[in-house]
């Protein structure tokens, strides 16, 4: 009897801790999105609740559900979000550097900008 | 303790709500509001994450699995078609205060570029737009090749690792040519004023 009410104290304290994670994560995504001043740093800080947050969040539920067929579904929707999250990001951030939906002066290194300049100057390139 | 925790999660994620919606309504940018909806729509999964804590059910979770499913088709297909910055909304964002300035960069074709403007201005905001012309004036060269890319609608092969050289080498000799053709007629006149002043 007693062994059981700590476990679920251990549980709940579990959970507890667990949700406040995922809140926290969403409230640096909120944040960041109103503070920072570019569209690759925004999407920096958006992607904080779409695997970590979730992650946290749907484990708690499971734990608070405390069933092992919910923690299967829940890491199915959490492996689902892990696979389409970085999609919409690179689709996302490609088009935002095309489209220069960016602050060149913040940078402070470009990487693409040399390949693309590489190119099109016709210049082979060394490597391959 | 679950309860408080709850309460602590449900006020961190209203705060994260409002911070997207204030960026969606203020965001500059179509992919500004479409990552700020991203998050909306993960904060609103979170919500009824939370709701299935506190009363103890299942009803949403098929709610969370879709939305990772198709969550990310609205990012995608609106990145499609984003349309290029103007140059003067590019200098009006970053001229106002500027304490990294822009590495010096060379033109594309050092040659060609250089022959017929010496004394090229690069500074977007002295140099005239032209409507229906394709190259953009006061651009970068590094991404010009990139916008021009995307005007043309152009859609690039699959497995370009050869054929790529291609593709690069028929648009870099594409882009200067439009280059030289499209930019004296409109720059003399600049440079005219330039002398008189």
């Amino acid at each position: 009897m007693l062994e059981s009410l700590d476990a679920d104290l251990i549980l709940d304290a579990v959970a507890s801790v667990l949700l406040v994670i995922g809140g926290l994560m969403s409230l640096a995504a909120g944040v960041g999105l109103v503070r920072l001043p570019d569209l690759h740093s925004r999407m920096h800080a958006a992607t904080k609740p779409q695997v970590l947050g979730l992650l946290a969040l749907l484990l708690a539920a499971a734990i608070s559900w405390r069933s092992w067929e919910w923690v299967a579904i829940v890491l199915l929707a959490w492996g689902l979000q892990l696979l389409t999250a970085p999609v919409s990001a690179h689709v996302v951030g490609r088009s935002g550097y095309r489209t220069k939906h960016m602050r060149r002066d913040l940078l402070t290194h470009d990487e693409l900008a040399s390949a693309v300049e590489r190119i099109s100057r016709d210049i082979p390139p060394s490597r391959g | 303790m679950l309860d408080i925790a709850v309460h602590i999660t449900q006020v961190l994620l209203a705060i994260g709500a409002i911070g997207s919606v204030y960026r969606i309504y203020k965001g500059p940018s179509v992919l500004d509001r479409v990552i700020s909806l991203d998050v909306m729509l993960i904060i609103v999964a979170s919500m009824m994450i939370v709701d299935m804590v506190v009363n103890d059910h299942q009803d949403f979770i098929m709610f969370v699995v879709i939305t990772a499913v198709i969550g990310f088709l609205g990012a995608v297909a609106i990145a499609r078609y984003v349309v290029v910055r103007s140059p003067e909304e590019v200098a009006s964002e970053s001229s106002e205060q500027d304490p990294y300035p822009a590495p010096p960069l060379a033109p594309a074709i050092p040659g060609a570029a250089a022959e017929s403007e010496p004394e090229a201005p690069h500074d977007p905001v002295s140099t005239p737009r032209m409507p229906g012309i394709e190259v953009e004036e006061g651009e970068d060269e590094s991404t010009s090749w990139f916008s021009a890319l995307t005007r043309s609608g152009f859609t690039p092969r699959r497995h370009d690792d050869a054929p790529a050289d291609d593709d690069a080498s028929a648009d870099a000799e594409e882009a200067p040519s439009a280059d030289t053709a499209a930019r004296p007629p409109a720059q003399k006149p600049s440079k005219q004023e330039d002398r008189d002043a």
